[in-house]
């Protein structure tokens, strides 16, 4: 009985003691509770600094081509072809600063769909511009409309099809509608954020509907299903150990492929790192949050510089692959495959140690392994 | 032996008449608190998403006989709803209570991937309570059958709900007596500054020292709280700490009605003389309650008594054991988890993991990436990716599906990444292990890659 009374005795002054260091504490540390750990201001970079400047330049991208598609159509000879083919290789290099961000608006809309499904699936695309008679609204259509058909329409099909051919004017009219579709629901998106922006920095938590969650879910699925699969691995046959090159972005344009993959993994590096979208400037962002968060690796580097660090050599390796992407599957696959593990590197950083680290959780569905 | 057993079942030990009103309100709130719980579970859409969606589910070790019922699932929570009402109500309390511990049970061996500590303490306590008499009072039985209805009980039967909440907490206060807890302040250092968005207390969050402080005030709180809950002088105060940090655990982490249960299972402590000078107050506005208000005692035949106490002695021997067995193994308990269920350890470590299955043909080589989400839910597959006997299972389970569709003498590899408590993820498996050829045993899985680290303590 003495000894428990002891026993109570110790542990409540270690409980006063406890509270007391505690408050003392508090007062001493006079510091802005910002320590790189709130929220809202890497909400705030991302939204006004990189998401909303996107949108906005997509769609003046888009509307460059759609201006030169109809000039091209009007008057179809070499040089108007040559122009729409320019335009729609700068809107193609835009996109891939656009494609990682598939949430808020871009989610609902199902942007990506409208815009980058690969590879094209030229009998849809054909029996659409002869039957005249289509809808690209509907999800079927996903793989014969966006820049993949327009790859195929703009630079990989000869000019008499647009002029002697009995199919030209419809032809000319799929092309229309393909670039009108694309154009019509990126400035819906546009739009939307205009709306959603107060919301997307105001839900600063950590739940699985929080602003933090469903950017981090989405980009993390862009970088392993959209960039690391679809770019790199299923052409190369990484999981399935077949190289299928017809499976490549941009197929009709193969000097522009690699070009596209590295776009992506800057765009993914810079975006990660907190970079205006012009690039200027850097703001508070994922990987600022990490690092207050502070995770380490057993040598003491930050989890947060370690990403950087395997992104960057992820983007050299790709860097380094000899002519088109193209080539290097057919030429020298095992060079692919290891730019293809330094790329899956840092999935498990991102996926795990990542969003471990901020307290949310994976919420997608896996799609098929590559 | 049998003499000295039978000394300590006296009325000067635990056989010591207590009020039997204590047991009652317990029965009532805590058969209340499942009534919510159930309901609560099925409103969220849970039977559904849970237990007939999924096409694969995880079975505990020799429990494997145990399956979601398909749609008849909702007839076992209604079972389960409607026991509950009963136990709380004290109506057929003998076959309620039964009922209500296999229907709860069986709920929770469907699948280990919803296992909590607070289903398995809900399981034990039920457990206990059939062997109770805790329809003595404020009950409809003793309504029914006035004979039913006693005043005393006797103490041992009060205190073994007290010692059963006693090793919860103790137990998890022990299990938080390690480096990573108390030194590194992990996991609540990556936990707390999710939180950092809540009004007022929020911003504290960002402060490394407020994590070490919730840390080391957790362990101290779980080591305590059962002997100050004890003792009737500190008991005011432990319980309101009670209500303080069960409140506090309830806003800031996703453990759904568990706060509520230890908050009102506590209840339990309190002196049986005051709770039964309450129900007689109460009585005096509210005349029909069933309050019994006569000196008698509840008595157990002998044999029954022995037969109950040295259940009960088996019971505890085993919870005292159980935390325990992971000694038996060298390897770091929290990375492969072999020992770390059914052993109180709550909201310990932060663990994450990342999966990616390949099937190879025996025969021809030819390989298959296994998109888990065809086999499985978000949440199995998150717990599956950071558990070796979910990473095995699964692995048979796909070896078999495999097989079934022509593959010849499937092999099942796995990469696997493990991040724990703020390290870096690394590899958890033996890439090169077949894991349709291993079996899920209680000896260590070598194919667990090493830990390479050390947590010190228990």
């Amino acid at each position: 009985m003495q000894l428990m009374k002891k026993w109570y005795l110790t542990a409540g002054i270690l409980m006063v003691a406890l509270t007391t260091i505690s408050i003392s504490c508090k007062k001493n540390n006079d510091s802005p509770s910002d320590n790189g750990m709130d929220r809202k201001p890497m909400l705030e970079n991302y939204a006004s600094n990189y998401i909303v400047p996107a949108y906005a330049d997509m769609v003046q991208q888009l509307s460059t081509l759609k201006t030169s598609i109809e000039a091209f159509t009007g008057n179809p000879d070499a040089t108007t072809q040559a122009a729409a083919q320019a335009a729609w290789r700068n809107a193609y290099i835009t996109w891939q600063k656009v494609d990682l961000l598939e949430f808020g608006p871009a989610y609902d809309k199902s942007l990506r769909t409208y815009m980058n499904i690969y590879p094209v699936t030229i009998s849809k695309v054909e029996g659409n511009v002869s039957s005249g008679n289509y809808d690209l609204e509907t999800f079927g259509s996903k793989d014969a409309q966006g820049f993949p058909a327009l790859d195929y329409l703009l630079n990989g099909t000869t000019l008499d099809k647009y002029t002697t051919e009995p199919l030209a004017a419809n032809r000319k009219q799929y092309l229309l509608a393909v670039i009108e579709k694309m154009l019509q629901k990126t400035t819906e998106v546009r739009n939307e954020w205009n709306d959603y922006k107060t919301a997307f920095i105001s839900n600063t938590g950590t739940d699985a509907g929080s602003s933090l969650s469903q950017m981090v879910n989405n980009y993390v699925l862009y970088y392993e299903r959209y960039f690391r699969g679809g770019k790199i691995g299923l052409p190369v046959g990484a999981m399935s150990g077949v190289a299928r090159i017809d499976l490549t972005e941009a197929y009709y344009t193969q000097e522009l492929t690699k070009e596209l993959a590295l776009k992506a993994m800057n765009s993914v590096i810079n975006f990660y790192s907190g970079k205006s979208y012009d690039g200027a400037s850097t703001g508070e962002s994922m990987k600022s949050y990490l690092a207050a968060i502070g995770t380490k690796d057993d040598k003491g580097t930050l989890i947060a510089d370690l990403i950087t660090q395997e992104m960057n050599e992820a983007l050299t390796s790709i860097q380094n692959l000899d002519g088109t992407l193209q080539n290097s599957i057919q030429n020298n696959r095992t060079a692919v495959l290891n730019t293809y593990e330094q790329i899956q590197e840092v999935v498990p950083l991102l996926k795990v140690d990542m969003v471990s680290a901020f307290s949310i959780s994976i919420t997608y569905t896996d799609n098929d392994g590559d | 032996m049998k003499q000295k057993l039978t000394n300590i079942l006296s009325t000067q030990h635990f056989g010591k008449p207590v009020y039997s009103a204590s047991l009652a309100v317990f029965r009532i709130v805590f058969g209340l608190m499942l009534l919510f719980s159930t309901i609560r579970f099925w409103a969220k859409g849970w039977i559904e998403d849970l237990y007939i969606n999924p096409k694969f589910f995880f079975s505990y070790y020799g429990f494997e006989w145990v399956k979601p019922l398909g749609d008849y699932t909702y007839i076992l929570f209604i079972v389960c709803g409607i026991s509950a009402l009963l136990f709380a109500l004290g109506l057929f309390y003998r076959i309620a209570s039964v009922l209500l511990f296999l229907s709860f049970t069986y709920i929770e061996l469907m699948d280990k991937t919803n296992y909590l500590n607070h289903y398995y303490f809900v399981t034990l306590v039920l457990f206990l309570m059939i062997w109770l008499p805790a329809n003595a009072n404020l009950s409809l039985d003793s309504l029914r059958k006035p004979k039913l209805s006693k005043r005393f009980v006797p103490l041992w039967t009060v205190g073994s709900i007290r010692l059963m909440m006693g090793t919860v907490y103790v137990f998890a206060g022990l299990a938080k007596l390690n480096s990573d807890w108390l030194i590194e302040a992990m996991p609540l250092r990556l936990w707390l500054p999710a939180n950092n968005d809540m009004p007022l207390i929020g911003p504290l969050f960002n402060h490394v020292w407020v994590a070490y402080f919730f840390s080391w005030f957790g362990a101290l709180y779980d080591l305590t709280i059962a002997f100050f809950l004890l003792n009737k002088k500190t008991r005011p105060y432990a319980y309101a700490t009670v209500v303080v940090f069960h409140l506090m655990t309830a806003l800031l982490f996703p453990i759904g009605v568990f706060p509520y249960v230890m908050m009102v299972s506590a209840l339990v402590f309190f002196d049986t003389k005051d709770v039964d000078k309450l129900l007689q107050k109460i009585k005096t506005i509210f005349r029909a309650l069933p309050v019994n208000s006569v000196y008698n005692n509840y008595t157990f035949a002998p044999i029954q008594q022995r037969l109950v106490s040295t259940l009960f002695v088996i019971f505890f021997a085993i919870q005292f054991i159980m935390p325990w067995r992971y000694l038996l193994n060298k390897e770091e308990l929290f990375w492969t988890e072999e020992g770390f269920r059914f052993s109180w350890r709550v909201m310990l470590v932060e663990k994450m993991g990342y999966a990616q299955f390949v099937v190879k043909d025996g025969t021809t080589g030819e390989k298959i990436a296994v998109n888990n989400n065809e086999f499985l839910t978000r949440n199995q597959e998150r717990m599956m990716a950071i558990q070796p006997d979910f990473i095995l299972q699964y692995a048979h389970h796909l070896h078999d599906y495999y097989q079934q569709r022509g593959i010849q003498q499937p092999e099942v590899y796995a990469t696997v990444y493990v991040a724990m408590n703020g390290r870096r993820s690394r590899l958890y498996a033996d890439t090169t292990v077949d894991l349709a050829k291993q079996a899920d045993t209680w000896k260590h899985k070598n194919w667990i890659l090493a830990f390479n680290d050390n947590i010190y303590g228990l």
